[in-house]
């Protein structure tokens, strides 16, 4: 399927390291809006998702997947899926033409480079962002209230759970996302995650930069400017 | 019977799903299905056994995912699957007329460029299974739900590299008829017909009604059996199962639709069961079958493009071959593939179909130099190759490793070229070009070259090379030296296309050697070669003149479609200007005020940097002192207020950018002289890491600053990284690692560096990395940018 949403300006520039505003130039804007148009246009996202009903503990979550229980080990995401009793996971790529688009620019020009992999990484964020907000009002329909996403190897929970999302999901057969040895997703602008189902409309303690364990620090910090 | 003797001749069914009849079994979500032909070897039996009994006639092993990647003991559970089959076939009375087939699945890793899988790893991979499968009785190879064609690539080499049983191939399109990797239906038929399966097909991905427009698709271009095996629906989750709601019924209904479409084995896939099979055999059974027949279109492929040669004609750039190319003989000798890249990409822009790529020189190690210049090319264009060597091995090896079915460049008439050259194009397949000379030479006249052109025809026959995948080569020579030569060529032209129904070929600018105002000559010569039936013209794509006889050919003979081709590339035309397609981009800063090379780095415009630097060498500058006072200076500004602050990383990058095309003018103005350099760095991204980025900016910047970057890649083994540092005696290696999963092979480079290389600094970056995690793994400094890293670097060299 194409890539039906819009990738947001702001949120490229956020990912190449323009903290708040800045005098971006008439040249770089277009540029900017190049890559926009480039990767919107060769993206084809893939996506696979799965309910499954779950249990929350004190300090870790059983996902309850057909024949077998999985645990998962975060006070993060037990604040995140508190009073939720299923969930979804899922995997999401826009696929690896954006990642030819990066190795052409590297050729040419560093600064082109890191607006495609800035352009990438808002592209994929921003068709799962629809992607929630469709299934927020497909599920609040039927009476259910979804929490924010949550992936492994944020806040406290293990990047290490990679594997059992790939298993459990059969996500490269599905969406084609390979995992390397070392945990890397291929194609790179990939994202795999759990979206709480609860029966309560919540405010969760625990979602976007605040609950990171790098957001003092981190470049790319929304909290920065 | 042999399956090759019924396939395309009769109607022939496969099987269908596995893993949800498993799962009803109790096989757990994340259990490995293969294990059970060991541990439940009665319940894999049954599974067989129920589709020999509905009337399958090809049977898959339950082998799918059964790699090296997740077993160690892939020959004994790849056996056990085969005996079980054959056990299941003989208990269902089935010996006669059903085969067992070796199942290979996709082994679930990428493969280089996009992923970190070699191509011949991925061939040995597969070649383990098939040989276990072999050596256990399979009746033949069925490679199946295929995402990357560059995969079903490998495993197809590996299939004919171990045996010779019949090869089925089935793909995995989405609606659009795409695979994950971009390639289309039409460009994968034509690689997999070149590399000589037996049957293609699609499976998986989705339901039988979604799969129709495929499978009509599949049949206009495909003159092999087709093979249709869908899924039971859209897959969708019930408590964390999943489910799959097209029932027995309506999937035979469908799949009787697609019968009809002439279409050769059906079965299905996930979700389909012996039930599913049975209505759909029922249904297919007793309609009138359609033999499969030969397609005339011929294709040049790539993993995601596919250019057909037929009416229109196919632009070959043909900028990448080292004779009379000084700069790209220099790129050649000095492995700096990047400006072969550049190349690449700007005959890609200039309008280029197909990319011609020539890399022999003599003092370089063609074979390994054309693999991984194809790697490297195939990395970043999406347009095929044209494998150009007249080097065996150079050619066996690019044309393997190449993604896609390229042309090849080329044959001739000599019966020894012959023989070494055709058995490598049926083998991998490929449109190659032959050149009607043998050993009594050229001929002069046309007569002569359509008799070699002839006995190259029917030497393809014999090779089993279909004559649509030749494209003869009218020999294009200069006119200043035989006045006849352009009529000759002319002839060949048009006589094979209208003797033969052929394509042709032809190195155009051969034709004016010697003569001055050659684009002149050139872009007629053009005009009427193509008017004569020219099917493929080498040309350079960058030059204003021959684009201009190809557009306007093409507006003339109505193969513009609404001349927007011809309308795009000349709308902002001046006549009584040279005929300028790519037009000089705009250099001079939009304020229309001229900046100076120092104001161009700083705001970061290429273009103008580069003329800037032109200019100041043209007035008889030392460029030594241009770089020390102006460009340095300014590069250094940026620097600072990016370390202050007050620029930001796009900015600084601009900047570099600038910096390294005025950089570029000196170098090639200094081409023959020795260069001057601050020192030698490596850099590299250690094992497992394959992500490049910050790595690849921290280069532009050590390079503009004046130092020699030997840029190992990306994932990168620590050996490696120590061998290059003791055999250029290094000072300074610089890697990079984005996740804490890498660091570990970080700290095992640099431990490996300090016991083989101990004197050698060692300065570590990347988003995982922190000043304390650098000081715990040993490291001699941390480097939070690229400026830091330049600022390292500089304390090394200068301090």
């Amino acid at each position: 399927m194409p890539l039906e949403v819009v990738i947001p300006e702001k949120e490229v520039q956020r990912y190449m390291g323009y903290h708040g505003i800045a005098d971006i130039t008439p040249e770089m804007q277009a540029r900017i809006g190049k890559a926009i148009d480039q990767v919107g246009v060769q993206s084809h996202p893939r996506i696979i998702s799965k309910e499954y009903r779950i249990t929350v503990l004190e300090k870790s979550v059983v996902i309850h997947a057909g024949n077998e229980d999985m645990t998962l080990e975060s006070e993060g995401l037990v604040r995140n899926l508190n009073g939720c009793c299923g969930a979804l996971l899922l995997a999401a790529t826009i696929g690896p033409a954006c990642d030819m688009l990066v190795r052409r620019a590297s050729v040419t020009s560093a600064a082109d480079a890191s607006i495609y992999q800035a352009a990438g990484a808002a592209a994929i964020e921003a068709f799962l962002d629809d992607y929630n907000e469709k299934l927020k009002k497909s599920y609040e329909a039927r009476g259910l209230f979804l929490r924010p996403r949550f992936s492994p190897g944020y806040g406290d929970l293990k990047l290490d759970h990679q594997k059992d999302w790939f298993r459990l999901l059969d996500i490269t057969k599905h969406t084609g996302i390979e995992l390397t040895d070392s945990l890397f997703m291929v194609p790179t602008k990939s994202v795999t995650a759990i979206i709480g189902i609860g029966i309560n409309r919540e405010k969760t303690g625990c979602s976007g930069c605040s609950c990171c364990n790098r957001h003092d620090t981190c470049e790319f910090s929304r909290e920065r400017n | 019977m042999g399956l090759r003797e019924r396939l395309g001749k009769e109607w022939l069914f496969c099987d269908g799903g596995t893993g949800s009849i498993l799962q009803g079994m109790g096989l757990k979500g994340g259990e490995l299905p293969e294990l059970w032909n060991l541990t439940r070897p009665g319940d894999i039996k049954a599974l067989n056994k129920g589709y020999f009994d509905v009337g399958s006639n090809i049977v898959n092993t339950n082998t799918f995912g059964a790699n090296r990647f997740k077993f160690d003991n892939v020959p004994e559970i790849v056996t056990a699957a085969v005996r079980l089959c054959q056990e299941a076939r003989k208990e269902a009375g089935r010996e006669d007329d059903a085969y067992v087939a070796i199942d290979v699945g996709p082994t679930g890793k990428l493969l280089e460029p996009m992923g970190d899988l070699a191509f011949n790893e991925a061939v040995s991979v597969f070649a383990e299974i098939i040989k276990a499968g072999y050596e256990a009785g399979g009746d033949l190879v069925l490679i199946e739900t295929m995402s990357d064609s560059y995969e079903a690539k490998a495993a197809v080499i590996a299939a004919h590299e171990v045996c010779d049983l019949p090869v089925i191939v089935t793909m995995v399109y989405d609606e659009q008829g795409k695979l994950l990797t971009g390639g289309n239906v039409e460009g994968t038929v034509a690689m997999l017909e070149g590399l000589k399966v037996d049957a293609i097909g699609i499976n998986c991905g989705f339901g039988p009604k979604q799969m129709l427009p495929i499978a009509e698709r599949l049949v206009k271009c495909c003159s092999l059996p087709i093979v249709v095996n869908p899924n039971a629906g859209l897959p969708r989750t019930e408590n964390g199962a999943t489910v799959y709601d097209v029932d027995p019924e309506d999937f035979s209904e469908v799949m009787e639709q697609i019968a009809k479409l002439g279409v050769h084995v059906m079965g299905g896939c996930c979700g389909t069961t012996p039930a599913h099979i049975k209505a759909m055999i029922g249904k297919v059974k007793v309609l009138p079958f359609t033999a499969p027949f030969e397609k005339n279109d011929t294709y040049v492929t790539s993993f995601a493009d596919c250019v057909k040669i037929g009416i229109k004609p196919v632009i070959v750039g043909e900028r990448i071959n080292p004779t009379g190319k000084k700069k790209l003989q220099q790129a050649l000798r000095d492995n700096n593939i990047d400006y072969i890249l550049t190349e690449a990409l700007k005959q890609e822009e200039a309008g280029a179909d197909v990319l011609d790529v020539n890399v022999g020189l003599p003092e370089i190690d063609e074979p390994s130099m054309m693999e991984s210049v194809i790697l490297k090319i195939q990395s970043v264009t999406n347009l095929p190759l044209q494998i150009d060597t007249t080097n065996i091995e150079a050619l066996e090896r690019g044309m393997r490793i190449y993604n896609g079915k390229p042309m090849i460049n080329s044959v001739n008439g000599k019966e020894e070229n012959i023989k070494a050259v055709m058995p490598l194009v049926a083998k991998y397949g490929g449109v190659l070009v032959a050149l009607p000379l043998d050993e009594d030479g050229i001929p002069e006249d046309s007569d002569g070259r359509i008799a070699i052109a002839k006995r190259i025809y029917e030497a393809a026959d014999r090779y089993g090379i279909p004559r649509k995948d030749i494209v003869i080569d009218g020999l294009a020579m200069t006119i200043s030296s035989d006045h006849r030569s352009a009529i000759a060529t002319l002839d060949t032209v048009r006589r094979v296309r209208d003797e033969f129904s052929g394509h042709s070929i032809l190195g155009v600018s051969n034709i004016s050697f010697g003569l001055p105002a050659r684009e002149l000559v050139n872009s007629h010569f053009l005009t009427m070669a193509m008017q004569n039936g020219l099917s493929c013209a080498i040309i350079n794509p960058c030059n204003g003149p021959m684009m201009a006889s190809y557009r306007s050919f093409n507006a003339l003979m109505d193969l513009d479609p609404n001349l927007s081709e011809y309308i795009s590339a000349y709308k902002d035309y001046v006549a009584g200007t040279a005929a300028s397609s790519s037009g000089s981009k705009t250099s001079a800063a939009s304020s229309g005020t001229v900046l100076s090379l120092a104001e161009a780095i700083e705001r970061g415009v290429t273009g103008r940097a580069s003329e800037a630097m032109k200019e100041a060498l043209a007035s008889g500058r030392d460029s030594l002192e241009i770089i020390d006072s102006e460009l340095i200076p300014a590069l250094d500004r940026v620097g600072k207020s990016f370390e202050a602050g007050t620029v930001f990383l796009p900015q600084l990058l601009m900047s570099a950018d600038a910096a390294k095309a005025a950089f570029a003018v000196v170098k090639e103005a200094m081409a023959d002289k020795p260069r001057v350099t601050k020192g030698q760095v490596i850099l590299a991204t250690v094992k497992g890491d394959i992500h490049d980025i910050g790595k690849n900016i921290v280069k532009v910047m050590l390079e503009n600053y004046g130092y020699d970057v030997i840029d190992l890649g990306k994932d990168v083994p620590p050996e490696v990284i120590v061998d290059c540092a003791i055999e250029n005696n290094i000072r300074v290696v610089g890697l990079s690692a984005l996740m804490t999963t890498t660091v570990a092979s970080m700290e095992e480079t640099i431990g490996q560096l300090r016991k083989r290389k101990p004197d050698t600094k060692v300065v570590v970056g990347g988003a995982v990395m922190t000043p304390e995690y650098a000081d715990k793994i040993g490291a001699d400094a941390y480097a939070k940018d690229a400026m830091a890293t330049v600022r390292y670097c500089d304390s090394v060299f200068e301090g």
